[in-house]
């Protein structure tokens, strides 16, 4: 399930529940025997309860506010001398969403993620371009940690956001350096690469990448003004500026105290890896599952977390698809849709385009400042 | 080398002063602009001395744990010794923090600088302006 998240997703759909049932029963049992906090939660619920597929939405679930709070040391199931990554996320309100994972939880994301990779990308050789920040300057943004695993794939890269701040000629010139020897890939929040087709659109500069090149974001569509992207916009810049076909150009969603990344196939569908189960809430009762199709609270029971309780209700609301993908894949597939009213606007992709807005805007105040003594 | 000292692991597992005094004298706030971590002390002083002190802490597990610590260190603590507080003094406390925790060093020393020069202009940081860092 883990090494080969591509052959679990292809399986019969009876077959894909009963391992997603019994992988998430066993974690929920882990938790339960071993973490009183969360025991103490469950308000009668136990792994008893959980018998079938149809039982799961009974687990209880951590809200992830929680992961934000000072006392936060009372979620992990693993003591703090096991863990070994601590991965935040900060949103508009400031405070960090801090995720702690042992030696075991990181292991089965790490292959989890890049086995999701190589199913859904198939890269295996070629020059990413990360519009981003490395993670030599942001070790712990979750976004930036997710991307620096595709750079095991690519045979050389550059991380091109420094000191947030972000030059699309550099871009431009890595880019062309590639050129004729190596696939491109682009990679980062959609923001930012929506920055860099503005900037050749502006400049009319002529590029056009390779037939396999992609376009591989994270980070979500909301700016942190409020605005958002328009994803269809975002598709037909691509195709005219990059030459990328919009089946070639990939969204995912995540969030970094789970260790789901849904990752879009060809169809633009968001594929639930197969170690997690994405239930949909009503808004107003997070206890009662609403069917797929049905826009709701998205949570996220995930069986491979073993530092804390991966059951997790989430600030976003979307829906989630039953139905077989054209593209072979069973499962379920993930749609964001919105943040929850009232939930701040929070991810790693909001964060660094605050800072670099804010940066731009003192670069331009010292140039004003610099015309204005001369 | 384990990846937290025992230090951290206590503080962190069992805070100590956790929370916000009511009424404080002083109250420090130092936030990292970048990676979000923050510390806000409150404290009351009785004879240019800390006689109480709470805090507030969000970010790493090290960063909550070094906010434990400088409340147990800087209770009873002259105001005039806690503004030469320096980062190796912080690590220290800490049981020695790893490469990538050093910020948390450099976060406690300035936290606690700004409870000094708070307490010296009678200044109490109410929001969560971000200073320092």
């Amino acid at each position: 399930m883990v090494g080969m998240p591509g052959e679990a997703l292809r399986v019969p759909r009876a077959t894909w529940r009963q391992s997603l049932t019994d992988a998430v029963r066993a974690a929920f049992s882990y938790h339960y025997e071993r973490n009183a906090f969360y025991r103490a939660q469950c308000d009668g619920v136990s792994p008893a309860d959980i018998c079938g597929h149809a039982d799961l939405h009974k687990i209880p679930l951590v809200p992830v506010g929680m992961f934000k709070q000072a006392g936060a040391h009372v979620l992990l199931t693993a003591g703090l001398a096991d863990i070994e990554t601590e991965i935040r996320s900060t949103g508009t309100g400031g405070v960090p969403s801090v995720a702690r994972r042992d030696a075991l939880t990181t292991t089965r994301a790490s292959v989890g993620i890049l086995g999701g990779y190589r199913d859904l990308f198939g890269i295996s050789k070629g020059a990413g371009l990360f519009l981003c920040p490395s993670t030599a300057e942001v070790p712990e943004m979750g976004m930036v940690k997710v991307f620096n695993l595709m750079t095991a794939m690519l045979d050389d890269h550059r991380y091109l956001v420094r000191g947030y701040s972000f030059d699309p000629q550099e871009a431009l010139q890595y880019l062309r350096s590639w050129e004729g020897t190596m696939t491109r890939y682009i990679i980062g929040p959609p923001f930012i690469i929506a920055r860099f087709m503005r900037y050749l659109e502006l400049e009319s500069i002529p590029l056009s990448l390779d037939p396999d090149s992609m376009i591989i974001m994270l980070g979500g569509w909301k700016q942190y003004t409020g605005r958002s992207i328009s994803r269809d916009e975002f598709n037909d810049k691509a195709q005219r500026l990059l030459g990328v076909d919009p089946s070639r150009i990939r969204d995912m969603y995540g969030m970094i105290e789970s260790n789901m990344l849904a990752i879009e196939c060809e169809h633009h569908r968001k594929h639930v890896p197969p170690w997690c189960y994405v239930s949909i809430r009503d808004i107003t009762d997070p206890a009662i599952e609403l069917a797929p199709g049905k826009t709701g609270g998205i949570a996220i029971l995930d069986a491979l977390n073993t530092a804390y309780p991966g059951f997790l209700l989430s600030d976003d609301v979307g829906e989630v698809d039953e139905s077989d993908c054209p593209c072979g894949r069973t499962g379920q597939t993930v749609r964001f849709r919105r943040r929850r009213q009232g939930a701040e606007l929070g991810c790693c992709a909001v964060s660094i385009e605050k800072y670099l807005d804010s940066n731009e805007v003192v670069a331009e105040c010292e140039l004003a400042d610099a015309a204005g003594r001369v | 080398m384990p990846r937290f000292s025992a230090a951290v692991i206590d503080h962190f597992t069992n805070p100590r002063n956790c929370g916000r005094l009511a009424d404080p004298d002083v109250a420090a706030f130092v936030g990292n602009p970048v990676c979000g971590d923050q510390i806000r002390l409150t404290a009351r002083v009785s004879e240019d001395a800390v006689s109480d002190i709470g805090f507030e802490a969000f970010g790493c597990s090290a960063s909550l744990a070094v906010a434990s610590i400088l409340t147990e260190r800087l209770a009873g603590m002259p105001v005039s010794d806690i503004a030469g507080i320096h980062q190796a003094q912080v690590d220290e406390w800490a049981g020695g923090l790893a490469p990538d925790q050093q910020h948390v060093a450099v976060l406690g020393a300035d936290v606690a600088h700004r409870l000094a020069e708070n307490h010296r202009d009678g200044v109490i940081d109410e929001a969560g302006s971000v200073a320092g860092g």
